[in-house]
């Protein structure tokens, strides 16, 4: 039996509930994410995959409905608390990289169990096998102003992993990226997610889209459609996507 | 049309507009204060030593310019940093620059010109609070003195009007060679460069040498004179900039290779003080001299009036001396507390002009005198006379019981007399009552009404024969008053100064750390976390000038106590001015960590 990373229950979300003009962008949504999914969420700008996603992360609360991650209901808790959890269960990785240019590579890797007060010998064991993962082992003394694109975001993969979180959020992480970089930090993905964690991404891009197993497509703040990869090669899912990006969006 | 739009630019950021305006406010309030003071004929011709304190503060008041401009530069900073976002936009949608120059300008100027006039209003009132707290404080009248000065006005409004000019000629040519994009993007590029070991070593080696080598002339002050003056302010600013670009730098890359980086956020708050203070080495040096020049004015200036009671007291042991002294004489000496008096019978004969003492009475309580043993550290031994020692003209006792005589009797010759001698003279006994007060500042205010009613006694000619060192005291007083009045006032200034322009340098670099807040927000990082990483950093920034500020002064008062310009060692109100001074800073301190942190602190999302 598979168990559930993320399910969400009937996901509201309005901003400027108490004005004139409230603005609903999230209206219902009810998903979940089974333990080792890759699931891409896919929608236009403005369907509400940003508020989904910021929800998801503990890093704002929905107006009413759940949202159980790792078997926790996440959606009472304190600021602090929210906090905690982010920096215990959940990975990140962001368009922009998101590293701290002051820090070294090794640094930026091991910030997140710094924070949870790891001891020092055990922080460096996780960043280097972090590292290895990633190959940019040989990286981890430079700062980021000294690597390329690729390498930063192969840097921010390995900090989203170090702790081994129950899952990784992607949010447009092959936005900044060229065809090149992009396909290669995919290919880690898929890596990584084979070795049994579980990836959430977030993407308007079709191609990054065709590395998910599974792909939810939102409009207006509902989920609308939803595909499967299941034996398909990849080239056949990403025709399959365009397809349904074609007549989801008229 | 693109009036309108930068306008409701300013509406929408206003709480940083606020920050920005208050800051200038304060300065042109400082820099009027200061104008008022050192300008006003008034005030200087008016106390004893005007016009040498005036040159003090003409050297004060170029300091201050030159202080005010870079705070200017540094808040106008503040201000394109809000700006060129907006102005990169209007460039990217085809305004040409001639107009945004324009614009810029305008603005820039209209700032300045809005700050200029709140500012001079609000030093109006400052003069006026702080100019008769001080005077009060020093016991010091300041009759001819007023808070509004037309000139200092004047001064204040073409010194901010003409700086404003030239930063906003300056923004106006930063907007017209940097292209849009670059403007857009100005917020998001960092510089940071991970410096070179070799040269952080050698600038450390050097900045420490340099620094010693200030100290040591400073404190070589009898060899080596006025060069010490000079070699220490060129050592010493070059030795403070190397010391911040380099030393410090490498104690904190100390701290990262240490267990401790590992911990929290340490990794984060050290790797970034190491970035500032790299990043702030011209600011964070002109601090730390501000910092030793404020500090130094006080604690000179406190120094010179510490020196006051030592002074009149070396100079005589009995601070008043009283002949027959009236029922409400006798009831004001009463109110003296922690005293020693004593009275003895006088009788004069004007015709022979003499005055006579018994003997047998001046030993029976013999008289007391003072004498400097070390006038330059003002130390002086106090001695009980001897009836043979009163009996020489040339003595010290003799001296000072001369100098205890009324005014009446000063040009008469003193006499020891043997008792009997001393009982046939036939002329009414006087009894002089001699009063000590230990603390000469506690009993000022009463030994000042004692000295009135006699000075309406004896008449205003009489007034500086009067007896005792409470006279002393006062003439002392009269003239260390303005000096200390003004280094106080300088160095509060200073302080005010200071503060404000590593308050804003901080402030201006928020805009972009806040990214790397939401940063460590999205990963996890508790909000207490992030604060008490804010505070480390603040904190850092605002220690470290300190400490080498203090350092400075530690040295710096070796010229003044070396020199023999402040007798009794300068460091007696050292301790007392360093911490009222302290808790100005650390007010600053405070105010900057709020503004930073409501500015970077990621605000909960949280909206049900």
């Amino acid at each position: 039996m598979t168990t559930k990373i993320v399910e969400t229950q009937d996901l509201h979300k309005i901003y400027d509930k108490n004005s004139a003009k409230p603005y609903e962008a999230l209206k219902g949504i009810s998903l979940s994410v089974e333990q080792g999914e890759f699931v891409g969420i896919m929608g236009a700008s403005g369907s509400g995959k940003t508020t989904l996603l910021n929800i998801l992360a503990t890093l704002d609360q929905p107006t009413s409905g759940s949202v159980e991650i790792d078997g926790q209901d996440v959606t009472h808790l304190t600021f602090n608390q929210m906090a905690d959890f982010r920096s215990k269960k959940l990975g990140f990785i962001f368009q922009d990289f998101n590293l701290l240019e002051t820090l070294t590579a090794r640094e930026n890797i091991g910030l997140p169990l710094s924070l949870q007060n790891a001891k020092a010998a055990s922080i460096q064991t996780a960043v280097t096998s972090a590292a290895e993962k990633l190959g940019i082992a040989d990286l981890l003394d430079k700062y980021p102003t000294q690597l390329s694109g690729g390498q930063k975001q192969r840097v921010a993969a390995a900090r989203a992993l170090v702790f081994n979180p129950s899952i990784i959020f992607g949010d447009e992480p092959t936005g900044a990226l060229d065809s090149t970089n992009a396909r290669e930090l995919l290919d880690t993905l898929t890596h990584i997610n084979q070795q049994g964690v579980s990836i959430l991404l977030v993407t308007h891009d079709p191609f990054s889209a065709s590395f998910c197993k599974r792909i939810l497509f939102i409009k207006d703040g509902k989920i609308g459609d939803e595909i499967d990869a299941g034996d398909k090669s990849r080239n056949d899912f990403y025709q399959e996507i365009l397809e349904k990006l074609g007549t989801f969006e008229q | 049309m693109l009036f309108k739009i930068s306008l409701s630019g300013i509406k929408a950021r206003w709480k940083d507009y606020l920050v920005l305006f208050s800051g200038m406010i304060i300065t042109t309030a400082i820099f009027y204060m200061f104008e008022a003071i050192s300008t006003n004929d008034k005030f200087t011709t008016g106390s004893p030593v005007g016009q040498s304190a005036k040159f003090v503060f003409i050297f004060g008041s170029i300091l201050l310019a030159i202080i005010t401009l870079v705070y200017v530069f540094y808040a106008n900073n503040f201000l394109m940093s809000m700006r060129k976002h907006d102005y990169g936009l209007f460039m990217m949608l085809g305004a040409k620059s001639g107009v945004i120059s324009k614009l810029i300008i305008l603005e820039t100027i209209a700032i300045g010109f809005i700050s200029t006039i709140a500012g001079i209003v609000v030093g109006i009132g400052f003069t006026k609070v702080l100019s008769s707290f001080l005077a009060s404080q020093i016991h010091m009248s300041l009759t001819d003195f007023s808070a509004f000065y037309m000139p200092a006005v004047w001064m204040t409004i073409i010194m901010f009007l003409v700086l404003f000019m030239i930063a906003g000629f300056l923004n106006a040519r930063t907007f017209v060679k940097t292209s849009a994009l670059q403007l857009l993007r100005s917020g998001q590029q960092s510089d940071w460069k991970q410096p070179k070991a070799i040269r952080l070593w050698i600038q450390a080696v050097l900045g420490v040498l340099l620094l010693a080598g200030g100290y040591y002339a400073m404190y070589d002050i009898r060899k080596l004179k006025l060069m010490a003056v000079g070699i220490g302010l060129v050592t010493i600013v070059l030795g403070t900039y190397f010391v911040f670009n380099s030393f410090f730098v490498m104690l904190l890359q100390g701290l990262q290779y240490s267990k401790m980086n590992a911990k929290g956020l340490n990794s984060f708050t050290l790797a970034q003080l190491k970035f500032r203070i790299r990043d702030y080495t011209k600011i964070l040096s002109v601090v730390s001299l501000l910092f030793a020049l404020a500090l130094g004015a006080i604690t000179v200036g406190t120094g010179f009036q510490s020196m006051v009671p030592k002074l009149a007291q070396g100079n005589g042991y009995y601070s008043v001396a009283l002949t027959n002294p009236s029922s409400k004489l006798k009831s004001l000496v009463g109110d003296i507390k922690d005293k020693s008096t004593v009275t003895y019978q006088q009788k004069v004969d004007p015709k022979a002009k003499r005055v006579y003492y018994n003997a047998d009475q001046l030993q029976a309580q013999p008289l007391k005198y003072s004498k400097f043993t070390d006038r330059a550290a003002l130390k002086s031994r106090v001695s009980t006379a001897t009836v043979s020692d009163l009996k020489k003209t040339d003595s010290n006792a003799y001296q000072e019981l001369w100098s205890l005589q009324s005014p009446i009797t000063k040009s008469f010759q003193i006499k020891i007399v043997h008792a009997n001698t001393f009982n046939r003279i036939n002329v009414k006994a006087n009894k002089l009552l001699l009063v000590r007060a230990n603390n000469v500042d506690a009993s000022a205010p009463t030994l000042t009404k004692i000295t009135n009613i006699q000075a309406k006694q004896y008449g205003s000619s009489g007034t500086q024969l009067m007896a005792g060192s409470f006279v002393t005291y006062q003439l002392l007083k009269g003239i260390f008053g303005s000096l200390e009045f003004m280094g106080i006032f300088l160095g509060i200034a200073f302080l005010a100064m200071l503060a404000s322009c590593l308050m804003f340098k901080i402030l201006s670099g928020a805009a972009s750390d806040k990214i790397r807040f939401d940063m460590l927000n999205k990963i996890g990082t508790r909000r207490s976390t992030l604060k008490h990483s804010i505070i480390l950093q603040i904190f850092g920034l605002f220690t470290i000038p300190g400490i080498l500020g203090i350092i400075d002064v530690v040295f710096g008062l070796q010229m003044f106590s070396r020199g023999g310009l402040l007798v009794g060692g300068a460091y007696q109100t050292f301790g007392v001015t360093t911490a009222g001074f302290l808790i100005l800073y650390l007010l600053y301190f405070m105010v900057t960590v709020m503004i930073y942190s409501r500015i970077v602190v990621p605000k909960t999302k949280v909206e049900k």
